[in-house]
């Protein structure tokens, strides 16, 4: 028993000491286990704490762009031909709205006539953050907005909410000229930090796409604070945007509100330039469109009709669209047969038709005819131009050959772009024998050169290069730089260095000429002559379309008006005014309207009357003209 | 009865009271302070949901506490099994009509109180491993006839814990019986052996696991894989952590934590929450405040002259500490996500209740570490 018992307490001696030793080995461990969570919070929190937050911040805190308004569009005397209007917009944030049909019912049930794509603005929203507003509907009225606004309690999650449109004020006046603005393109996109913007646009055609980076501003930028949801929890700081410039053009509103008036009905252009600037007071198209429709997006029917009717309503036809200038091309080959040295009182008589041998046809000559079928009869210079005689044209055109005249248009502004500034602009063709053979591959030919002198064949020019022309012509043979964008230039200086691009005794008897065939009995336009204190002249044009052959030549001519639109004539005026001081010149051009006395010329003198009566800038010239 | 011992056998109430270690309470109560200051930042500073009824559920875990310190050893001994088999029973039943969230069944209603029995029989299991092995000698701890009982006491609540399913509780309850087994001084290569076949089971219980416990450990080892799914939690914490520096945010000025950025703030991951605002500082302090209970109740354990007391204290510690290593170890991704609170300071009524109750008894042991015990049942 006292044996067993030592044996036992020795026993539980030793068991004591291995659970000592256990429990030991226990608390050991526990401190070393704690020394490696030490470790790594020191290492979390001390060794790597700069990685970690940055990564906080960057969790934290997110970028908004702040979109920049763009800048206005004025004409020349500040008016705005395109500007930012408040779009009445209603937003919802997804985030915010418990149940999104719900709210949308609601929403039905105070605007019942609004109709809203529900599921293409869900797939919108299942793109972006949760918390990112997102376009629910746009262009309210203020009457709308004010119901949202006073039912926004029972819209969860939809907020009504003040945008920026782009609006023109003259609407279909000015479309082309200043064009228009819509969503990004795919090209636009790439690389571009707009393209991140909800609501980017960029100008599409004329000013809004020449000069799209000085109108769209800068992009500002906010620094919100957010949740792990993304929800917004406060700003942090901003850069306020900039908005984009506001750019000046020379064009005058009411002038080319009343050009297009003009055209009403009609599918043509009208380009009015100040002689002595340059500056081109009206640039009209017609017809055009309503730019403030592409905003938005515009229906499929718009759009059809807009790009599949037959009067090319999307076309700037003053520079993006180019005709042969048709008899306005006179008074530029009398100008080089003055400078080749040829007698104006020289008469050539016109028996209705010019003859040159032409070994392919039967009779072996080829007939070129005058417009007037009987003849004009003996003709001198002032005369041809006048009545606007073919036949001596034709002669004339042989005389000097094809290079000359085609130097002397070009030396007008023909054959080149008017303006740097549009994209859509074409170039015109002035054609000469190198042109023909690098171009075509064949040589000129003697006919070609016939027919150019009366401004058809390859010749083709666009409204705005023939007022330029005219312009040039008229202003005493001074080379101006031809303006859309306003410049306050120094004119006294910008006079000095210019030297003047044609003989100005040549240049004085084309005016006369000219004054003749609008203010002279027998004149072309004598029928538009505006009588009184302002007085206007100009050159008519009628340019073929369609070839007529020798059958229909001795059948009779058909009459424009028993042609179908497509195939009669075009109808041009160039001109200039007042005759006294003369200011501006004019060209307007009625696609197949018949002819330049019937068509153009009665247009031209609205148009001139209506600078006259207005007085347009004539007071502004002056001032700087001295 | 050997009578060398000095026999401290019955103590009057006063007695009881003045032997409480005040030490120990101190750092208690300093540990739940800094839960109160988190979960009243977690609130975005407000007392509602959290810090109120943290509050409310200490005063009551204390004074539970208070009354387990006090009460005599013998009865605790006695009600060992009792509460045990009960404890079994109450998991049991929530298979049946327990409260499922978030896909797990896990809580029981009673009188309009939740409460979590897996956090109960944590300490329920110490309290019966203890008494047995105290009542068997202790030489025989290592006999394979001495084991079966254990082991299977120990597999019936692993078992019913983990089908909840809850691998934590069940990883937590089965280191605490193991921190039992090594304490009694069974032969070492028991363990290595246990070890072994646990690694070797690891492709067999895969298949067994809930697919979101599978994502978890995979994303402990590449917690970038799929950093806005199962990583998103593990790498927010750890830039919460980061970001929080050496002296930290700022109380209240937690961005990751107040943006939303962090998962279950008020409960696993609230360590995250205090680390940022405090930083390193505030972590380290916590470090130590934690390491100090342990260690300060370990020096009450091996005061106890009875097994019972000493096993009981020990396990209890080391249920203690494993609650902590695992809840830090996760946030910081030292390892896997797996559901386990931060004692004291995680909101959560039974975890409280059972901590409390768990100092309560190695309270109750410091205090009748004199008391001689007998052995029931197998007695020598």
């Amino acid at each position: 028993m006292i044996s067993k018992n030592i044996f036992s307490s020795l026993d539980k001696a030793n068991t004591e000491k291995l659970i000592n030793r256990r429990v030991a080995l226990l608390t050991i461990a526990q401190t070393g286990l704690f020394s490696i969570l030490g470790a790594r919070l020191a290492y979390l929190q001390i060794y790597k704490h700069d990685d970690y937050s940055s990564l906080s911040e960057d969790n934290r805190t997110t970028h908004r762009l702040l979109a920049p308004q763009r800048g206005n569009i004025v004409d020349l005397s500040g008016k705005i031909l395109a500007t930012n209007i408040e779009n009445y917009q209603a937003l919802f944030v997804l985030g915010e709205t418990g149940d999104i049909h719900k709210a949308l019912i609601a929403f039905n049930s105070i605007l019942p006539e609004k109709k809203i794509d529900i599921i293409k603005i869900l797939e919108i929203a299942k793109k972006s953050s949760k918390f990112k507003p997102i376009k629910l509907i746009e262009d309210l009225t203020w009457g709308e907005f004010s119901k949202l606004n006073a039912n926004v309690h029972k819209l969860q999650g939809i907020y009504p909410s003040v945008g920026f449109k782009r609006y023109y004020p003259g609407k279909e006046a000015n479309a082309h000229l200043v064009g228009y603005v819509s969503s990004l393109s795919e090209n636009e996109s790439y690389n571009n930090p707009f393209s991140k913007l909800a609501n980017a646009k960029s100008g599409k055609i004329g000013i809004e796409k020449s000069r799209n980076l000085d109108l769209r501003g800068q992009i500002g930028n906010k620094r919100l604070e957010i949740n792990a949801f993304g929800r917004e929890i406060r700003e942090l700081n901003r850069i306020e945007s900039k908005k984009g410039r506001n750019i000046q053009l020379t064009i005058d509103r009411d002038l080319q509100r009343f050009c297009y008036e003009q055209l009403d009905g009609l599918s043509g252009s009208i380009a009015v330039t100040n002689i002595h600037t340059g500056e081109y007071l009206a640039l009209t198209s017609a017809p055009a469109f309503d730019p403030n429709k592409f905003y938005s997006g515009m229906s499929h029917d718009d759009w059809n009709f807009l790009t599949k009717s037959l009067y090319k309503p999307l076309i700037n036809k003053a520079i993006s669209n180019h005709y042969p200038p048709g008899s306005t091309i006179k008074p530029f080959v009398a100008l080089a047969a003055l400078e080749e040295g040829f007698d104006p009182n020289k008469r050539i008589n016109c028996d209705g038709s010019y003859e040159i041998k032409d070994t392919s046809t039967e009779k072996g000559t080829k007939s070129f005819h005058c417009w007037k079928k009987k003849g004009h009869g003996p003709m001198n210079m002032k005369e041809a131009i006048q009545r606007s005689c073919d036949v001596y044209f034709y002669t004339l055109a042989r005389e000097i050959g094809i290079n000359k005249i085609a130097e002397v248009c070009k030396r007008f502004g023909l054959g080149a772009k008017v303006f740097d500034e549009f994209f859509e602009e074409l170039m015109g063709t002035v054609p000469n024998k190198e042109w023909k053979k690098r171009e075509l591959g064949y040589n000129w030919m003697i006919g070609e050169t016939l027919v150019a002198g009366i401004g058809q064949g390859y010749f083709l020019a666009t409204p705005a290069q023939l007022s330029l022309a005219t312009a040039q012509l008229v202003n005493g043979g001074k080379r101006i730089s031809p303006k859309i964008i306003y410049k306050d230039i120094d004119l006294r200086n910008q006079n000095k260095s210019i030297k003047n691009l044609a003989d100005t005794k040549h240049l004085e008897f084309l005016k006369d000429c000219l004054f003749a065939a609008t203010n002279e009995q027998g004149g072309t336009s004598y029928r538009s002559r505006l009588i009184g204190k302002y007085q206007f002249a100009g050159k008519t044009g009628t340019s073929q379309v369609r070839r007529i052959s020798e059958k229909e030549r001795e059948e009779g001519i058909i009459k424009n008006k028993d042609l179908e639109w497509s195939r009669r004539d075009h109808g041009i005026f160039i001109g200039y005014g007042p005759i006294n001081k003369p200011k501006f010149s004019i060209s307007v051009l009625i696609e197949h309207g018949g002819s330049g006395s019937g068509a153009a010329a009665p247009i031209a003198k609205k148009v001139m009357n209506f600078i006259f009566k207005q007085k347009i800038d004539i007071e502004r010239i002056v001032i700087t003209d001295a | 009865m050997p009578s060398f011992y000095q026999i401290r056998t019955s103590l009057s109430i006063i007695d009881r009271i003045r032997e409480i270690n005040i030490f120990l309470v101190c750092l208690l109560l300093t540990t739940f302070l800094f839960g109160l200051l988190s979960l009243y930042s977690v609130a975005d500073a407000n007392f509602d949901p959290w810090a109120r009824n943290h509050l409310i559920r200490f005063v009551i875990s204390a004074i539970l506490f208070f009354i387990i310190s006090i009460i005599d050893i013998k009865i605790i001994l006695k009600l060992t099994y009792p509460l045990f088999v009960i404890n079994i029973l109450v998991l049991v039943l929530i298979m049946f009509i327990g409260t499922e969230t978030y896909g797990a069944t896990r809580w029981i209603r009673i009188a309009g109180v939740s409460l979590q029995p897996s956090e109960f029989i944590k300490v329920s299991l110490i309290l019966c491993l203890a008494k047995y092995y105290h009542s068997i000698p202790i030489i025989e701890a290592s006999k394979i006839s001495r084991m079966i009982i254990p082991v299977i006491i120990t597999l019936i609540p692993v078992g019913l814990v983990i089908i909840q399913p809850d691998l934590g509780t069940s990883i937590i309850i089965l280191i605490g019986a193991g921190s039992i087994f090594w304490i009694v001084g069974i032969n070492y290569k028991y363990f290595i052996v246990a070890l072994l076949s646990a690694c070797a089971s690891i492709p067999v219980g895969w298949q067994y696991l809930h697919n979101y416990q599978k994502e978890r450990v995979f994303t402990f080892f590449n917690p970038e894989r799929d950093p806005l799914g199962n990583g998103y939690h593990i790498m927010q914490s750890k830039i919460a952590l980061g970001s929080g520096g050496f002296a930290g945010k700022g109380y209240l000025e937690g961005t990751q934590s107040h943006l939303n950025f962090l998962p279950e703030m008020h409960t696993d991951f609230i360590f995250t929450m205090y680390g940022e605002e405090f930083g390193f500082i505030g972590t380290f302090l916590l470090l130590i405040i934690y390491l100090s209970i342990i260690l300060v109740s370990f020096n009450l354990a091996t005061k106890s002259r009875s097994s019972f007391g000493k096993y009981l204290s020990c396990g209890l510690i080391f249920l203690f500490f494993s609650h902590v290593f695992i809840n830090v170890g996760m946030v910081m991704g030292l390892l896997p996500v797996v559901g386990v609170p931060l004692p004291l300071i995680s909101y959560g009524g039974s975890s409280m209740l059972a901590t409390m109750i768990g100092f309560g008894l190695i309270m109750n042991c410091y205090i009748n570490r004199d008391t001689i015990l007998a052995k029931e049942g197998f007695i020598d």
